[in-house]
């Protein structure tokens, strides 16, 4: 009783401090219309085309414009710095662009920085990071002041999805002037925020673009100065929203935000995003002899893994677990493919048949979310394989997997926010580094779906692929990922599942 | 100090020398607390599977992040609660104890080995091998050790062997620096002298004669490295880059409950306050024999 | 003197050249800077087109010839990570890394200097047994459990100080502390010895015969002799913060060249983990050098060895 009451009141007086200096800090930031929020990364350029995280995305979405906008809420294409655009054949696209517009420099947007921009980072010579974005597009061609033509390769039906959003227009006289390097460190873009300082790895500074052009469907920006900080222990990043040092962080740990909750002060929001974790194995044996070329030994770590339990007590929020290699929404995806329960038994039986009565012992690899992987690694263990955690930065588990070291990995893949299967699934089974089934008919399947502009046939050759994957267990999908947004109550911010926050639509109330 | 040590002896009719050192411990209260809670520790260590009330790997989600017996919905099943994948936290912290224990313990064996013989060679012989060994001291004692172990684990991939390894080849500079100069006291002294003219083998005298005499000097090194060695690992696993899960080592378990310290501090405070309390235990052991073995008056 | 100089000199020289000898072979064999170079999607013949132009198809030795004459030139190669030249960005987070390491000195200093000298005049009293306690405890925390505890306690409960960051002197006292505390007892204790020992020291007591007032005494005599062996104590403890800060660096979000470090590490960022491993013990060997050259100053006998 004694012990109850002690702790009830170290509690309370600890929320009465948060809560008490709460108060003053938000509401500085609030009378300065300022918004101060953090991340871990640091992000090595501002040039989205240099770099491949979700936060050179942030900055790309404020800084820049794409030529097509994506309504997030109704999942509509918008004009954004085309006003217009029309398929001519299936391979070439024109777009009439936006009259007015100025680049943060003062320099007049039109035809020419459109074919400088996509003519650059279409040309592998540039070694534009993320190549899917653009290795699609052949070449672009002005056809007046404000009128372009894009020619591609073949024909790509994702091609809108990906001008709105991966494919930012960049003022084709400073970038040539400046050249990567130079425009990573001071950017300059059209879009409704400019970017004032660069402190690499410790903060950026944007400030409202006053001349943002009036009819844009990102709106005029709300919120005078935006400061983003780098801060990379999330423990850290948590004390200084508690205190008020920061307004908005994301990517918060499920504990954490079930904690925040409680917080009179926060606001959390649990969002469900596009990204799906999934683990890979090694089918072909390319990494040597491994058990999971043996595909009842692959079954059995499906059947061993209780994906509903981690989604739910781990991850939590609106995490689902997914069964089709895809994210539910995305066109293409289906959910009428085999599913594997937990069951634990059925694992084991499995094993025995594949003549692991004692299991074995494998390394895991990984890059994210250690706690999901221990929840892994704890569940293969009552199974008997001993799984050996080698958790390594995105890109060291990139070389590793490239010179066939991995054999069994947790990976996790956002699709970058586009809403069709071309983006997730067709980029692990490509016969690349990253495929590890390396099946021609999944390949085939796959490539056919990419390049065909008939919905129904894309549907028919996609669940067939999907269906496949599930049978051979090459993949099995795990979960949907939930971001967790914890932010001032007195913000009014709305995530989105591409996961990516939208500070122009944000204000404070 | 040794020469004194040998000549203030003899005046002393009764008690015995062992008696005074027996004595001296008893006396010296820092070496008796930090023996009995490492001494507590090590049972507990070393009894882990008998003591355990659960697998340490047992993992159960449904029973994630439960709150230790003295919170009012603790209950008597995990006195310590479980961590965030439900397993027992005081499971967990009995064979976390072993592995602490080893790491410290192994990574000490290895550094003492290769700097003992350093020191003792250097400070043997003298003249060019003290110059170079003394060289390759000030090179090691130069080189950041938590920068240069990060990058080797980062190669190698990091594993308890692998962390053993690391920390035992770059922890030895504090031996050899010890045991150079202990060595070079003792060369001079008339016994060793009288033992090399009667023509005694060089292996001999440093095993008969010299090693004996710096014993006490290296147990204090030793136990003070197996405190650097301890928390040297617990800060790479905090940086994510020491032995992975789910092996239950103290620092580890430090580093994975570092998420859920702001508002359920026991996670991080259980193995922080542990972890502490054994390496305060090990300096206050080394202290201690430092003290006892010291003659009258020094420190 | 100058014999003595030009030898100590030479032997920073040479440890110099030996660890960046190490690190480089190490990071040599830790991955193909080849393939680093050439980016994510390169053809094997891309890798080997930029092994010839870089000249990585050289034996080893020119190849640290090489980097270690550019080094001397203050060109460490450029960063793949941040396709910019190392030694710009060290350059950057090279004076919040020595301000961190200066402020942490200080408070080890201010704390354990006092500490010393109080526990060496009122020997096993309880003010001792305080200091002794202090040392005791800062040795066995972790510095990063302590820097959480100071983050909670002072950031969080208190507000009284910032939590992180480094745009103000504010932002660098809870860090200075934590990286600070665990330096703590190794001078409060070679002060006290020192002073102990000075204290019992023949010309001591002829001053205090003489007459001479205590304090006067303490400071002007005792403490002047008994700090001479503390000051090269704290060049070296100076060499191991710049080494050490890289925990205390991640937890406060300084992005100094110590988190710079780390962070380069698990980019498999080579170029960049050579410079600032070399810098570290450049560091310590310019500071230990500094300090013999002190110590030899003030006793004549160091010369001689």
């Amino acid at each position: 009783m004694a012990r109850r009451s002690f702790r009830n009141i170290f509690v309370m007086v600890l929320v009465l401090i948060v809560g008490l200096a709460w108060v003053l800090p938000a509401f500085a930031d609030k009378s300065s219309n300022t918004l101060n929020f953090a991340w871990t990364k640091e992000l090595e350029t501002l040039d989205r085309y240099y770099n491949t995280a979700r936060e050179g995305m942030i900055v790309s979405r404020h800084v820049y414009d794409d030529l097509i906008y994506r309504d997030p809420q109704t999942w509509e294409y918008k004009p954004l710095l085309a006003t217009s655009w029309k398929w001519i054949d299936p391979s070439t696209m024109e777009l009439e662009l936006r009259k007015g517009v100025v680049f943060h420099n003062g320099e007049k947007f039109d035809a020419d920085d459109v074919v400088y921009t996509l003519n650059f980072v279409s040309n592998p010579e540039n070694k534009v990071l993320v190549q899917r974005n653009v290795n699609w597009i052949k070449k672009a061609e002005k056809l007046g002041t404000y009128k372009v033509r894009i020619l591609l390769h073949k024909p790509f039906p994702a091609a809108l999805e990906y001008l709105a959003g991966n494919v930012p227009i960049y003022p084709n006289e400073y970038y040539a002037k400046v050249g990567p390097q130079g425009f990573g460190l001071k950017p300059v873009g059209t879009g409704p925020y400019k970017v004032v300082t660069v402190e690499q790895g410790k903060r950026i500074v944007f400030e409202k673009n006053a001349d943002y052009f009036k009819d844009s469907p990102k709106g005029q920006p709300a919120i005078d100065r935006i400061v983003q900080r780098t801060i990379p222990e999330m423990t850290t990043m948590v004390a200084e929203l508690m205190t008020g040092g920061l307004d908005w962080i994301y990517m918060v740990p499920t504990d954490q935000a079930e904690k925040l909750e409680k917080l009179p002060s926060l606001n959390v929001v649990r969002a469900e995003t596009m990204r799906i974790g999934f683990l890979q194995m090694d089918v072909t044996g390319r990494t040597g002899d491994t058990p999971l070329k043996d595909v009842r030994v692959r079954k059995a770590i499906c059947y061993a893994v209780d994906r509903e339990a981690i989604a739910k007590n781990l991850v939590g929020g609106q995490s689902r677990v997914v069964h089709a290699a895809c994210y539910p929404s995305q066109f293409g995806c289906i959910d009428t493919v085999t599913k594997y329960d937990y069951d634990p038994a059925r694992a084991k039986q499995l094993l025995t048949e594949a003549g692991y009565t004692n299991g074995f012992e494998i390394d895991f690899y990984g890059y994210r979310d250690r706690p999901y992987g221990e929840a892994i690694v704890g569940y293969l263990r009552e199974v008997g394989i001993k799984a050996n955690m080698k958790w390594l930065k995105y890109s060291a588990l990139r070389d590793a997997t490239k010179s066939d070291k991995v054999a069994l990995v947790m990976n996790t893949w956002g699709s970058y926010g586009v809403n069709d299967i071309s983006n997730i699934t067709g980029q692990h089974f490509r016969m690349e580094y990253n495929d590890f089934a390396r099946d021609q008919a999944v390949t085939d399947w796959l490539n056919e779906g990419d390049n065909s502009i008939d919905d129904a046939k894309r549907r028919e050759v996609y669940s067939k692929a999907l269906k496949r994957i599930a049978d051979q267990a090459y993949w099995l999908p795990l979960f949907s990922w939930v971001a967790n947004y914890a932010f001032d109550k007195d913000l009014d911010f709305t995530p989105y599942p591409d996961a990516v926050p939208r500070f122009f639509l944000t204000a404070w109330k | 100090m040794i020469v004194e040590n040998t000549a203030e002896l003899p005046e002393i009719i009764f008690p015995s020398p062992r008696e005074i050192l027996f004595q001296r411990t008893l006396r010296h209260k820092g070496f008796i607390i930090g023996a009995a809670i490492l001494a507590l520790i090590l049972a507990v260590a070393l009894l882990a599977p008998v003591l355990a009330p659960h697998d340490p790997y047992h993992q159960d989600l449904a029973h994630q992040m439960q709150n230790p017996v003295w919170h009012a919905d603790g209950t008597w099943r995990h006195p310590l609660g479980t961590d965030n994948l439900g397993r027992d936290y005081l499971s967990r912290l009995m064979f976390g104890a072993r592995i602490s224990l080893l790491i410290g313990i192994s990574a000490m064996l290895i550094s003492g080995l290769i700097g003992t013989t350093l020191g003792v060679a250097a400070g043997y012989f003298g003249g060019r091998t003290d110059m170079i060994i003394s060289f390759l001291i000030t090179t090691r004692l130069s080189m950041p050790v938590v920068l240069v172990a990060l990058a080797v684990v980062a190669l190698i991939g990091g594993s308890l062997t692998v962390i053993i390894w690391v920390l035992g080849f770059l922890i030895w500079d504090r031996f050899a620096v010890v045991m150079r100069s202990s060595t070079q006291q003792l060369r001079g002294i008339e016994y060793v002298s009288a033992a090399k003219a009667i023509g005694c083998s060089t292996p001999h005298i440093l095993i008969i004669e010299i090693i004996p005499n710096i014993l006490n000097n290296l147990i204090v090194v030793a136990t003070l490295e197996v405190a650097h060695a301890i928390l040297l690992e617990a800060a790479l696993s905090f940086l994510g880059m020491g032995v992975q899960p789910p092996l239950p080592s103290w620092g580890l378990m430090i580093a994975e409950g570092k998420e859920f310290m702001l508002f359920t501090p026991w996670v991080i405070a259980i193995p922080g306050v542990v972890l502490s309390l054994l390496v305060l235990a090990i300096n206050l052991m080394g202290d201690g024999i430092r003290d006892i073995t010291a003659p009258e008056g020094h420190s | 003197m100058i014999a003595y100089t030009l030898k100590r000199f030479g032997l920073a020289v040479l440890v110099a050249i030996t660890v960046s000898f190490v690190t480089f072979m190490l990071l040599r064999f830790s991955g193909d800077p080849a393939v680093a170079l050439a980016g994510a999607d390169a053809t094997p013949e891309d890798i080997e087109v930029v092994r010839v132009t870089y000249g990585l198809d050289r034996p080893l030795l020119i190849q640290y010839i090489d980097w270690g004459r550019r080094a001397l030139k203050g060109d460490f190669g450029i960063s793949p990570y941040f396709n910019q030249p190392v030694e710009k960005i060290i350059g950057n987070r090279l004076t919040i890394t020595m301000t961190l390491g200066a402020c942490a000195l200080s408070f080890a200093v201010l704390l354990a200097i006092p500490m010393g000298v109080l526990a060496a005049i009122r020997p096993n009293t309880w003010i001792d047994r305080l200091a002794l306690t202090v040392s005791v405890i800062g040795q066995a925390m972790p510095s990063f459990f302590f820097g959480l505890i100071l983050i909670i306690v002072f950031g969080v409960m208190l507000r009284w100080l910032p939590i992180s960051g480094s745009s103000t002197w504010k932002h660098f006292i809870l860090p200075a502390v934590a990286l600070g505390y665990y330096a703590t007892p190794a001078i409060m204790r070679l002060t006290r010895s020192g002073m102990l020992e000075v204290l019992g020291a023949d010309y001591i007591r002829t001053a205090r015969a003489k007459g001479l007032r205590a304090g006067k005494v303490l400071f002007k005599h005792a403490l002047r002799n008994a700090i001479i062996p503390v000051v090269s104590l704290l060049a070296v403890q100076f060499g191991f913060m710049l080494g050490g800060s890289l925990v205390i660096e991640t937890i406060f979000a300084i992005n100094g060249v110590g988190f710079l470090g780390y962070e380069s590490i698990s980019r498999a960022d080579l170029p960049m983990v050579q410079a600032i491993v070399l810098l570290v013990s450049m560091f310590y060997v310019v500071l230990t050098f500094f300090s013999d050259l002190l110590n030899a100053f003030l006793d004549p006998r160091l010369r001689v060895q």
